[in-house]
């Protein structure tokens, strides 16, 4: 989640108060943030991905100025009628076919605006725009741009003076050699054209969402802003534009309008910072809270989270400002009155609900188990669940079968699931050689393996692993332990000769109930040691505990 | 304690060894050995015993031994070279070139003659001094025929005119010198006194080990038992015991019942559909990247459930179906939603186990406890795998006050003393909130667990109806971390078997 620097002197001017640091630390949490501590200047703060309208310092200051009820209610942002013109391509609809714009005067960029500004279109960039492919934000100074501008697609032998760049260069040198290029050329692969913006005299503004042209660079002298959202959701774009221009509007400048003329003959003026309405039920608010709030107490709390209200008997109509990306559903509002209201202020309540409770009956069973091998002295390990080839079959000399496999795994030692607890077991007792013997192991947890009749194509089972390791551990020691487990379970199980390649021939074996393997057995092959390096014998066994449970449930 | 305490508590070879010291107050080991009859190593042993009972002391002693080398054998038999040449010369001056053929080890002998000052050579001619002529016997004679003996012999039997001579010879190489260490005991005053209660508390048979054979002949009557001295270490055993890990499961399953929870199990590998698509988290959320996410080679896909259900998820997705809510608002896509991965959190049995419900279950309460996986590169601070825990309570008339009423139970049943809750974010929640510890040390809040209700758009589209239900998933390796004094997570599972011998139980 992303997390903002704040400078604890811009923050207190937008707010127009000495707020102090305890404060905002001890407050800001419960609005809807996680502090991340105090720097040098202010602190950092963590935001919340649903509400981009607090990635900006005045974002953050209008917030909690409403919250704390210094200043509450719906703020109007007016925007200023125009006549500034774009027109989008057809030839950007196939690629990335939303483009939003917005005009913006009487911009004063001192260093706290700008350091805010590009904070914002940072973060809006990482969290939001997803890494700029679904929404990416371009700021440009006006005053050389010819209206109208054209929002089109240019081939990968167009060439301008990109952002920073002494020449003109063509776009596949910008995307294989630039810094920026080459880190968000992944946005726009496999394009036959790529986006670009341009104004009437042919000169280029940006190429979204790579970089902008060195045309519209902006200095600290600039006061007037062209900005361009782009990318491939109308929803997001628009909210991100929303954003900016509230932003920049808080320190005084001046929004106007500009419209988009899309290639279906629709125009899209943007700009709209005015509210959308959602009716809110009262009752639906006191039922879900747990709360007896009048429709008016309700409409209270909602004007301390920005909302504007008007109340209708019990449904309250809600204005909800154009910068908010994050209401959905009545029931982001029931939120916002639960945090306007303040978390702390209400009761803790256990409701008198009596339901059936209890473990899943293979979980007693496996303590009961897991108990039982305590009492013959063994010690339990829990062991990792994701292993790898080379551990499951090659080491123990076993032979490869299917087993589950990860896609994308970081790390190669870990990109399978474990089809068997005993290789697990070896490592274990191959990473404890420094300490004293007997170590006689055992792990009851699950392994997956793969199994084409379930939803998945694979299921979990819940299996026993043994392992003995000392200087006598032998067959007989394995078999017993074994056979003291089915005793008290009451059970009997046939022992036929054969079973697991890791043990040695002659003694192992497969022990069957019911028709069905429950337990492989014996004492492990010298090679297989020898791969786990080590240099004491091991006896060991593996069992079905799904089958054991069954059995035993009757 | 007194004398005759002590006394009692002696081991038999510790009174064996005090009473051979009776008499002459210090001795080795070895002569202790002999005068006990014990082996060596058992006399070392009940010395250190008695030790440590203040009845006896230790003193190491140095030794010398000084024996002959084979030069010095030689002369033991035929006398010095030095010697030999004097009492030629007794007999008048020689000739040294005649000497040359005649005598043996004549540059030997004429070295020292020379260094003695018992001769001058004058003219190829040697002549004994004055001095030469008043020697008798020295005292090297009569040491090379006291060492020529098998054995070497102490340092103590040479007098101290002699030492300095003794010196001289190993220095010209007719002897060696070795030097022995030999630790010897000493009853200590103490020690004195506890002797004379040592008769008394002898005169009862007194009994070490305890045999099924003085059970059986009951020899045992009257006897009385060596004492032991109780504060001595004992050797420490390996117990067969529950790894820790283990045993937080158990404490957290046995936790949730007590607040009459039902468990709910379910797969580790699981659809995306159950990770992700039924929490209505959108299918571009930086969540479900690959990054984070283990998504499955084999078997890459699954079949999607109950295709009425699948339909209402997907319209939530896409337009909010009839939940109220505007949706995500894009093309909600069944191949991605029907992709195999290892489940990110609990969470996913939660919504399949509300999938299986009707609204006549209703109310209900679940928990599960079990592994997820996230696709990190392992350190000491990020596992591939861990435990988590999840909580739902699902029915009509359940409220976020209620919400905070099972979390402060929850949190008063872990022990903590200061908490709060504070608003979070997850997308499948609404309210969300955090459940925050304070950390006195630390002078801060620290997030324990995410909590939240869950929103319509995710239970409806489940269930059929709009019902409130809280969730809430509390990791507990911090909690274990801090029980068991362990500063990484990954030694959590690193299975070391002295760390596993040695935990301290989890007796919550």
């Amino acid at each position: 989640m992303p997390v903002i620097e704040v400078n604890l002197e811009d923050f207190r001017e937008l707010l127009g108060r000495d707020v102090s640091i305890e404060e905002l630390q001890d407050r800001l949490p419960m609005m809807g943030t996680s502090w991340e501590g105090v720097t040098e200047d202010g602190f950092h703060l963590e935001v919340f991905p649903n509400r981009p309208d607090l990635l900006s310092i005045e974002g953050l200051a209008r917030a909690y100025s409403s919250w704390t009820g210094a200043r509450t209610g719906l703020r109007s942002y007016p925007v200023v009628k125009s006549g500034y013109r774009v027109v989008v391509d057809e030839k950007t609809q196939d690629v990335r076919p939303w483009f939003v714009t917005a005009v913006v005067k009487n911009v004063e960029f001192d260093d706290p605006l700008i350091r805010s500004i590009i904070q914002m279109q940072e973060k809006l960039h990482v969290t939001h725009g997803r890494r700029r492919r679904k929404v990416a934000i371009g700021l440009h100074s006006l005053e050389p741009i010819e209206f109208p501008v054209t929002y089109t697609t240019k081939p990968p032998e167009f060439k301008f003076r990109p952002l920073g760049e002494r020449f003109e260069k063509d776009l596949t040198w910008i995307l294989g050699e630039m810094k920026t290029g080459k880190e968000y050329a992944w946005t726009v692969e496999g394009f036959k054209e790529y986006p670009m913006i341009l104004d009437k005299k042919g000169m280029v503004l940006s190429m979204p969402p790579i970089i902008n042209g060195e045309y519209t660079r902006i200095d600290e002298s600039t006061t007037e802003l062209f900005i361009d959202v782009t990318g491939t959701d109308l929803k997001a774009i628009t909210e991100v534009l929303n954003v900016i221009c509230v932003t920049l509007a808080d320190r005084g400048a001046e929004i106007h309008e500009v419209h988009n003329h899309y290639p279906d003959g629709s125009v899209l003026t943007t700009p709209n910072l005015e509210p959308w309405v959602m009716d809110l039920d009262n009752d639906y608010v006191n039922h879900t809270l747990g709360y007896e709030f009048t429709p008016q107490e309700s409409a209270r709390e909602l004007e301390k989270m920005g909302h504007g209200t008007e109340i209708n008997g019990n449904v309250i109509k809600v204005l909800i400002p154009s910068y908010r990306a994050d209401i959905m559903h009545p029931i982001d509002l029931v939120e916002d009155i639960a945090i306007g209201y303040d978390y702390d202020n209400f009761e803790p309540e256990i409701p008198p609900i009596s339901s059936e409770a209890g473990e899943d009956p293979l979980e007693v069973f496996s303590r009961g188990l897991r108990n039982f091998l305590v009492g013959l002295g063994l010690l339990e390990v829990v062991t990792f669940m994701m292993s790898n080839r080379d551990k499951l079959f090659k080491r123990m000399s076993l032979p490869e079968e299917p087993i589950c496999e990860t896609d994308n795994p970081k790390m190669e030692a870990y990109d399978s699931l474990r089809n068997r607890l005993l290789p697990n077991l070896m490592e274990v007792l191959s990473t404890n050689k420094h300490h004293p013997y007997p170590q006689n192991l055992y792990e009851v947890d699950d392994v997956v393996v793969i199994d084409p009749s379930t939803e998945t194509g694979a299921r979990s089972r819940r299996r026993l692993a043994i392992a003995l390791c000392h200087s006598s551990a032998s067959f007989s020691e394995i078999k017993a332990t074994m056979n003291t487990v089915l005793e008290n379970l009451e059970l009997e199980a046939e022992v036929v000769e054969g079973g697991w390649d890791c043990f040695i021939e002659g003694r192992r074996f497969t022990a069957m109930l019911g028709g069905e393997p429950l337990c492989w057995a014996g004492e492990v092959k010298p090679e297989v040691l020898e791969r786990w390096e080590l240099e004491i014998p091991v006896a060991a066994l593996e069992m079905d505990v799904n089958l054991l449970f069954k059995a035993q449930m009757g | 304690m007194n004398p005759r305490e002590v006394a009692e508590r002696l081991h038999e070879n510790e009174r064996k060894v005090l009473q051979a010291l009776s008499g002459r107050g210090t001795a080795t080991t070895e002569e202790l050995s002999r005068l006990t009859g014990l082996a060596r190593d058992a006399v070392e042993k009940a010395s250190d015993w008695a030790a440590t009972k203040g009845v006896v002391s230790f003193k190491e002693e140095v030794s010398q031994f000084f024996s002959l080398t084979d030069e010095g054998s030689v002369y033991a038999e035929n006398g010095l070279p030095e010697q030999n040449l004097r009492k030629l010369l007794v007999h008048g001056p020689q000739e040294i070139a005649k000497l040359k053929q005649t005598f043996e080890n004549l540059n030997i002998a004429l070295a020292w003659m020379r260094r003695n000052g018992w001769a001058d050579i004058q003219n190829g001619v040697m002549e004994l001094t004055d001095e030469g002529k008043k020697v008798d016997d020295p005292p090297e004679k009569r040491l090379l025929r006291a060492l020529d003996k098998p054995t070497p012999q102490s340092g103590e039997a040479f007098t101290e005119d002699e030492t300095p001579v003794l010196e001289q010879m190993v220095k010209r190489k007719l002897v060696t010198k070795h030097e022995e260490t030999e630790r010897s005991v000493a009853i200590t005053d103490f020690g004195r006194q506890v002797l004379p209660e040592l008769e008394a508390a002898e005169s009862v048979n007194v009994i070490t080990q305890l045999t099924p054979e003085m059970l059986v002949n009951k020899s045992w009557r009257g006897a009385s038992f060596q004492r032991y001295d109780v504060t001595l270490p004992a050797p420490s055993l390996s117990p067969g015991k529950r790894h820790f890990i283990s045993q937080v499961i158990d404490y957290i399953r046995r936790f949730w019942v007590e607040l009459g929870f039902k468990e709910m199990k379910g797969e580790y590998l699981e659809l995306s559909f159950w990770n992700f698509d039924a929490l209505y988290q959108p299918q571009d959320h930086p969540a479900r990247d690959l990054a984070d996410t283990f998504y499955m080679k084999t078997p890459y896909s699954g079949q999607l459930p109950d295709p009425k259900m699948v339909e209402q998820v997907k319209e939530t997705h896409e337009n909010g179906w009839t939940t109220g809510s505007l949706g995500w608002r894009y093309r909600w896509d069944p191949e991605v939603a029907a992709r195999n991965c290892l489940r990110t959190h609990t969470t996913s049995l939660s919504v399949k186990q509300i999938a299986k419900l009707t609204p006549d279950d209703l109310p209900a309460k679940f928990f599960s406890c079990g592994r997820v996986f996230r696709n990190e590169t392992i350190d000491w601070n990020h596992l591939a795998e861990f435990y988590q825990t999840d909580g739902i309570v699902i029915g009509e008339g359940v409220t976020f006050r209620n919400m905070k009423g099972y979390l402060k139970a929850y949190m008063e049943g872990l022990g903590v003393e200061k908490f709060r809750f504070r608003p979070g974010y997850f997308p499948y929640t609404e309210m969300s909130m955090e459940a925050e510890v304070w950390i006195e040390e630390r002078g801060e809040w620290m997030e324990l667990f995410g909590a939240g209700m869950f929103r319509p758009e995710v239970v409806k589209p489940l269930i059929g109806i709009d019902v409130p239900v809280l969730a809430w998933g509390p990791g507990f390796d911090r909690l274990v971390m801090q029980s068991y004094k362990v500063n990484t997570i990954k030694e959590l599972y690193t299975n070391d078997i002295g760390l596993l011998r040695r935990a301290k139980l989890w007796m919550e």
